[in-house]
């Protein structure tokens, strides 16, 4: 018995061996090969293991840390506080239906532009594109400033409604309530809604389109039954990542302060009191949420991510 | 009529629908932009429209820096986060090359997943950030935290950039004529598929130098003394400095990604352009 159990392990041990003995020392060609792809990809794994894999780790650690400022000890009271304390269940409720809602307009808004870019003769339409994929590079702060300045109580929209209805513009801004942060989100969420979907359009079979004019289908009904299930895959990929991007915004609510969601919280853990044990433990939370919620998407849906 | 379509609802909104929605798209990103530029020059903004033109007194604040709010001048965060992005930049050349042109080139187990990891960050910058604080505490002081950190965040982008120009070449033939002619493999890769590949890595070096030198997230939990990052700067003026001069200092953002972009057009990827 007990050489049985140990014969499993060495046998493994000396797989491995064997394994790192072949990339050390290929032999044949396609072992030369496999030390080749090895070796490329030992430079990314080595920045992922030290930047990703051990923050991560004792990102983990701690949250289950007894003492306040060093790991020690174990205790999960840490994530009973999120599913207990009425508080956090709010803020994880705020966060989801904000983060569906915000992803679900900006690729209802997406839709109809990219059709137009692709299948229209739009004019100027480098400087449109330009323009839809500038906001792609501006951090969550300037977005939030980009909102002030539109709906703030000085903001250009807010003062043209109120010449028009007559109401103070301080009454009619909206830039920190939940709508204002709504378009904040907006912002740039539909940038790169768009260019997850310019991919996807960029591959479509225009014949069958063309072939359902002609067979009597109306635009919408061609949309609807040619297009639409030929972007489906892209449609699913986009909206996995559009979603992941609104769940980690995090400078944009930091500004306009006007919702209280997951990463706001997570700061505020730390701002106030220095409670990492706390704000690693909604970090992992998030973290293990969005990493199931993506291997899930790709596993079982037809999704095709790229960025 | 009917049954050709020309009379179905869509046909004769869809159309002008549609394009309404790109102009709706066009000016609700635009606008704020231009506004923001334009009253940076301004003395003030109070009524709907900012007035006493032009001045430059916003600029002279963001530039040599004044003493309320935002106390430091817009050169030395400039500076700094150009120095850590090129730090970054520089990291990501080393790690994004090669595991891009694996993936693209050579046919292995796990390889979708590899490049699953390879082109989707794996966290972001505020998890990150978190996480970065109790592994590295030492660090979060000086720039390398921010580096390695910048590194990990923007790598996908350079994975992507350069993977587009790998796509376009035709890598097996290309390998199989240098390997015939003698050169060794590791020869072949440095001065044969590098060089072949120098569009996408230039276009992939400008995209993530911008985007590390713009990242906030991240930096504001890592960063804790010292010169402030160029998007801590932006975030001490537009919640501290006066809105004109917040204007002035987001101005100042815009021209960088506006160069930036006139760069990426010279080096004429037009993938990496809409990507950024």
């Amino acid at each position: 018995m007990a050489a049985d159990i140990d014969s499993a392990p060495a046998g493994l041990l000396s797989r491995l061996t064997e394994v790192f003995s072949e990339i050390l020392r290929p032999q044949s060609e396609h072992q030369r090969e496999r030390r080749r792809i090895v070796g490329l990809c030992l430079p990314f794994l080595i920045l992922l293991l030290f930047s990703g894999i051990i923050p991560l780790l004792e990102m983990f650690r701690i949250s289950f840390s007894e003492a306040r400022l060093v790991t020690e000890g174990f205790t999960f009271q840490y994530y009973e506080q999120l599913i207990v304390d009425p508080y956090y269940r709010t803020i994880a409720i705020n966060t989801l239906w904000f983060a569906l809602a915000t992803t679900v307009v900006s690729i209802a808004i997406a839709v109809p532009v990219v059709h137009a870019l692709e299948k229209y003769d739009l004019p100027f339409e480098s400087v449109i594109l330009t323009i839809l994929s500038f906001p792609n590079s501006l951090p969550g702060i300037v977005a939030a400033f980009m909102i002030i300045v539109l709906f703030g109580n000085t903001g250009l929209i807010t003062n043209v409604i109120a010449a028009f209805s007559g109401r103070s513009p301080i009454d009619l801004a909206i830039a920190t309530s939940v709508s204002g942060l709504f378009f904040a989100y907006l912002y740039s969420m539909i940038p790169r809604a768009l260019l997850l979907l310019r991919g996807t359009y960029a591959e479509i079979n225009t014949d069958a389109e063309e072939a359902a004019r002609s067979l009597g289908a109306t635009p919408f009904e061609t949309f609807r039954y040619v297009t639409l299930p030929q972007i489906k895959p892209g449609l699913i990929g986009a909206f996995v990542l559009v979603f992941r991007t609104a769940l980690a915004i995090f400078g944009t609510i930091l500004i306009l302060k006007s919702l209280l969601v997951w990463t706001l919280q997570i700061d505020r853990e730390i701002a106030q009191g220095f409670n990492i044990a706390q704000a690693s433990a909604m970090a992992t939370v998030w973290f293990g949420f969005v990493f199931v919620f993506t291997l899930l998407a790709l596993r079982y849906t037809s999704a095709e991510v790229s960025i | 009529m009917w049954s050709f379509g020309k009379g179905s609802l869509s046909a004769r909104f869809g159309r002008p629908f549609v394009k309404l929605v790109v102009v709706a798209t066009v000016v609700f990103l635009s606008l704020p932009v231009v506004l923001t530029f334009i009253s940076s020059f301004a003395a003030e903004w109070v009524g709907p429209l900012p007035s006493g033109f032009l001045t430059f007194g916003n600029w002279n604040d963001v530039i040599s820096g004044t003493d309320v709010g935002a106390d430091v001048s817009v050169g030395s965060s400039l500076l700094y986060s150009a120095g850590l992005a090129v730090g970054g930049v520089v990291i990501n050349i080393c790690v994004g090359v090669p595991i891009a042109y694996a993936v693209a080139r050579y046919d292995f187990l796990g390889r979708s997943w590899v490049n699953v990891f390879a082109i989707l960050p794996l966290a972001p910058g505020i998890i990150l950030g978190i996480a970065f604080l109790r592994a590295y505490p030492d660090l979060s002081t000086s720039g390398i935290a921010l580096v390695i950190g910048y590194s990990l965040l923007k790598s996908p982008y350079m994975v992507m950039a350069v993977q587009s120009s790998f796509q376009s070449m035709e890598l097996q033939r290309i390998e199989e004529s240098a390997r015939s002619l003698g050169a060794s493999w590791p020869r072949t890769f440095l001065t044969v598929i590098i060089p072949n590949a120098k569009e996408g890595i230039i276009a992939g070096s400008i995209i993530c130098w911008t985007l590390a030198a713009a990242e906030f997230n991240f930096s504001y939990i890592v960063y804790s003394r010292g010169t402030p990052p160029l998007s801590i700067f932006l975030y001490n003026n537009i919640t501290n400095a006066s809105f004109l001069n917040a204007a002035a200092a987001v101005s100042v953002f815009f021209l960088l990604i506006a160069l930036v972009t006139i760069a990426l057009q010279i080096v004429g990827n037009q993938a990496a352009v809409r990507r950024l």
